[in-house]
């Protein structure tokens, strides 16, 4: 799997790599700014791209604009943005590109190497990452005035985060000790009680559950 | 304003007795024009057209009056009727009445010498610099000591009673260096005029140019116009006559006119101006327009004396490079006003509008004292735009401190951070490394990642990156999901709010937070609501809960330092908590 890296910080974008090709990942190009990195996927077209929000010139969100940029241009591109913050309204620009192959995620991640390689793996695969603690923020909010979230067991909203941080279900079961049949059973549970259509397209689970959990 | 100052006052005793000896001046002049009219001879051919010259003089002292009183201080009134007194006097030559005669010859070219002192002293009334009063001292030389040879040998323009030889040779001689000396006087005018409208500003020259040239043409084509309309364009002496009456009778309305509308001090007002500032308490105006009217130049201006700044300042509080010691440009002077040695203001004006430096300076000590009224307040202003531009820089300076210290943890430690938790996850991973070292160095990570979502929230709580990266919308959206209470946010336009001055939004933000923040921890409120709503130029921000509803103004820092950045701002803030009726917050900041 071929991989580029956007990071403005030399030591992160430096041992980002290192993890990386630890894990058998093929670094083709590590650049430390957006204008690098357009010019690299050009160049490249790679598998994936793990990308900070924040680089130069502006500090402010060059990540972001770059990978939008990436998912329109290269529809077989897939791209995960790291940030030190994470927040709905870039978990909403970003899921809105189409067919998946996108990611967000606290930059913290990184750290749990394997958990972070399983993601990127995924993410490439044509699936989705969003990172646990915007789902956590979301979920919050949706506890304190939906009755449908309320009603669910503390297991089932389990299952629930997990299913909107993008997660397969054999990802699901293997996290909460269960069985595949029933994290199965769980999620159709959950569907009924929220009244979601039943997809087991993981991108599409993503959006619809984090559509559901948006609503005012 | 002038027009309320008469409105407001009465006349000064000084002012009415001033304007009765004009009304006597007047009323000797219609009775010299009457007598003149008895005096000349009506029978001739030329008769008919004998009877306009006392009109003529009438014009001369009518129009001198009107200037006279218009402008006491200025010396035009009085020269214009002077030059009517000459005009008269050198008229006399057609009574015949032989003593009567002989005064006409002698001052029969006494006008043109008062016409170039007339061009000199325009429009101040006073005579500008060495060359000047010697050019004028010439042209009276020219025109009465040089005539003289005229009616002492000749016996053209001259009476029985004057002649004292019969030499035309001499007389010729005579004539011919009157007219060589009134060339040259008229030749230094003609430099020395076209310097003065060469270095006037336009709106001068519109009053400047026509009466220099026509006064001009009068004095250098008058003494040849007989010969010239007779003998050159072949006009009958009634007609001839008409237009040289008519050209001299032009001559105390252009200078009249040109003077009252190019505009000029009206020194008698001055009192009077005094009075109104004293009483009317219409002082609370500014001064300057007031001195500009009375002193007849529009363009005067009063700066006030800002003794901290050691420096004038205009009205509102701006420095200006007034006063005595500021060089000033070409044409324009300032003189300083006091008040018991100490300087409180000057007055700046056009100097060849106003002629006496005197007459500003006595204006100057009349509205001394509304001067120094308004310097105080200039001076306040000055200080309060001072405080108002200091207050501003240090909010721009916290909110720069905050995003340097925000950018700083960001690039430093959270990254430094992800490396160490990275470093002790790997530690872990090492093949070959005992179960108990691989769940201690997890274990590790773990508490790294807690201590980087402990940053991860100061860094937050310091300089949001929503604020930094995407603006006051997603901002204020992502405190409200983290809320723990249900908070309803609306925003318009739904699409955010484009590009707010940064003092704005971040503001704007901290309001919104710091509200939020007392919501939770104060009010005990079930929900809460946010609203942000961008109108026109002005931002409305409001925080309201359903909570115990005891919030003051004033209770907590966080809350009223934020009033006091809204202050800055330029902005409003409305507070509503009534006991049981929630806590109800409204932030307006204009954003233009």
């Amino acid at each position: 799997m071929r991989v580029i890296i956007g990071e403005d910080e030399a030591l992160l974008r430096r041992g980002l790599q290192l993890v990386l090709e630890d894990h058998g990942l093929d670094v083709v190009a590590a650049v430390p700014d957006a204008e690098a990195l357009g010019a690299a996927v050009k160049e490249h077209v790679p598998d994936l791209v793990v990308t900070d929000i924040r680089m130069p010139p502006t500090h402010t969100n060059e990540g972001l604009v770059a990978a939008l940029q990436i998912r329109r241009d290269y529809p077989m591109t897939a791209v995960v943005v790291l940030s030190q913050h994470v927040q709905r309204r870039y978990a909403r620009e970003l899921l809105a590109s189409p067919n998946g192959r996108i990611g967000y995620l606290l930059k913290q991640r990184i750290a749990n190497v394997d958990a972070f390689v399983a993601d990127l793996r995924s993410v490439a695969a044509g699936g989705t990452a969003l990172d646990p603690d915007i789902v956590a923020v979301m979920l919050a909010r949706a506890r304190q005035s939906d009755t449908a979230v309320q009603s669910l067991t503390p297991r089932q909203q389990e299952v629930l985060a997990l299913m909107a941080e993008g997660k397969s279900n054999s990802r699901i079961a293997a996290e909460l000790f269960l069985s595949e049949k029933a994290v199965v059973q769980h999620t159709s549970n959950i569907y009924d009680a929220l009244r979601l259509p039943l997809d087991t397209n993981s991108h599409r689970r993503v959006l619809a559950v984090m559509q559901y959990l948006s609503r005012d | 304003m002038i027009g309320d100052m008469h409105a407001a006052v009465h006349r000064s005793p000084l002012v009415r007795s001033f304007r009765r000896s004009l009304v006597a001046v007047l009323g000797g002049g219609v009775l010299l024009a009457v007598l003149l009219a008895a005096l000349t001879p009506l029978d001739g051919s030329a008769g008919p057209v004998l009877l306009l010259l006392p009109a003529v003089f009438l014009v001369y002292v009518g129009t001198g009056l009107i200037a006279w009183r218009r402008r006491p201080s200025n010396a035009m009134g009085t020269l214009i009727v002077g030059a009517g007194a000459a005009m008269y006097l050198g008229n006399l030559w057609n009574t015949e009445i032989p003593l009567l005669e002989s005064i006409g010859a002698v001052c029969s070219t006494l006008l043109l010498g008062v016409v170039v002192h007339l061009l000199h002293a325009f429009p101040s009334g006073r005579l500008h610099g060495r060359i000047s009063v010697i050019t004028v001292a010439a042209g009276y030389f020219a025109a009465v000591i040089l005539q003289a040879p005229q009616y002492l040998f000749g016996p053209r323009g001259s009476t029985p009673m004057l002649i004292v030889a019969d030499l035309p040779q001499a007389a010729a001689v005579g004539l011919s260096v009157q007219r060589v000396v009134g060339a040259a006087v008229m030749l230094v005018t003609a430099v020395l005029l076209a310097r003065r409208w060469f270095d006037a500003d336009p709106r001068q020259r519109r009053a400047l140019g026509p009466v220099y040239s026509y006064g001009t043409l009068v004095v250098v084509f008058f003494p040849f116009s007989a010969a010239l309309l007779e003998g050159t364009f072949g006009l009958p002496p009634a007609a001839r006559g008409f237009l040289q009456f008519a050209a001299l009778g032009g001559i105390p309305v252009a200078f009249a006119l040109g003077m009252l509308l190019g505009g000029f001090a009206k020194s008698g007002e001055i009192e009077e101006l005094g009075t109104w500032f004293g009483v009317s308490g219409a002082g609370r105006q500014d001064v300057s327009p007031a001195l500009a009217a009375t002193l007849g130049d529009p363009s005067l201006r009063v700066s006030y004396w800002a003794a901290e700044r050691e420096a004038y300042v205009d009205a509102g509080g701006r420095t200006v490079r007034d006063g005595p010691d500021a060089p000033q440009p070409p044409g324009r002077e300032s003189v300083g006003i006091d008040i018991d040695g100490a300087r409180v203001g000057a007055i700046t004006y056009d100097s060849s509008l106003v002629g006496d430096p005197e007459l500003v300076q006595t204006a100057g000590r009349v509205v001394a004292i509304a001067v120094d009224r308004e310097r105080l307040t200039a001076e306040l202003r000055a200080s309060h735009l001072a405080l108002q531009r200091s207050r501003e820089r240090l909010v721009n300076a916290i909110d720069l401190e905050r995003r340097r210290i925000a950018q700083d943890l960001h690039d430093g430690i959270q990254m430094r951070l992800v490396l160490l938790a990275l470093e002790a996850q790997q530690l872990g991973s090492i093949p070959g490394t005992g179960a108990e070292t691989t769940s201690r160095a997890t274990a590790l990570r773990r508490d790294i990642d807690a201590a980087a979502a402990d940053l991860r929230q100061l860094v937050h709580n310091v300089m949001p990156a929503g604020l930094v990266e995407h603006g006051l919308w997603a901002a204020v959206e992502d405190l409200t999901d983290r809320m723990p209470i249900p908070t309803r946010l609306t925003m318009s336009p739904k699409s955010g709010a484009g590009t707010l001055p940064s003092a704005v939004e971040s503001t704007a933000y901290f309001v919104v937070a710091e509200a939020l923040t007392n919501t939770v921890k104060h009010a005990g409120a079930g929900s809460a609501a946010v609203e942000l709503a961008l109108d026109g130029d002005v931002l409305r921000v409001e925080v309201s809960d359903d909570g115990v509803g005891t919030a003051a103004p004033n209770s907590g820092a966080g809350l009223r330092g934020l009033a006091d950045r809204v202050d800055v701002l330029d902005g409003r803030v409305r507070l509503r908590s009534e006991p049981g009726q929630g806590t109800h917050l409204t932030v307006e900041l204009p954003c233009a």
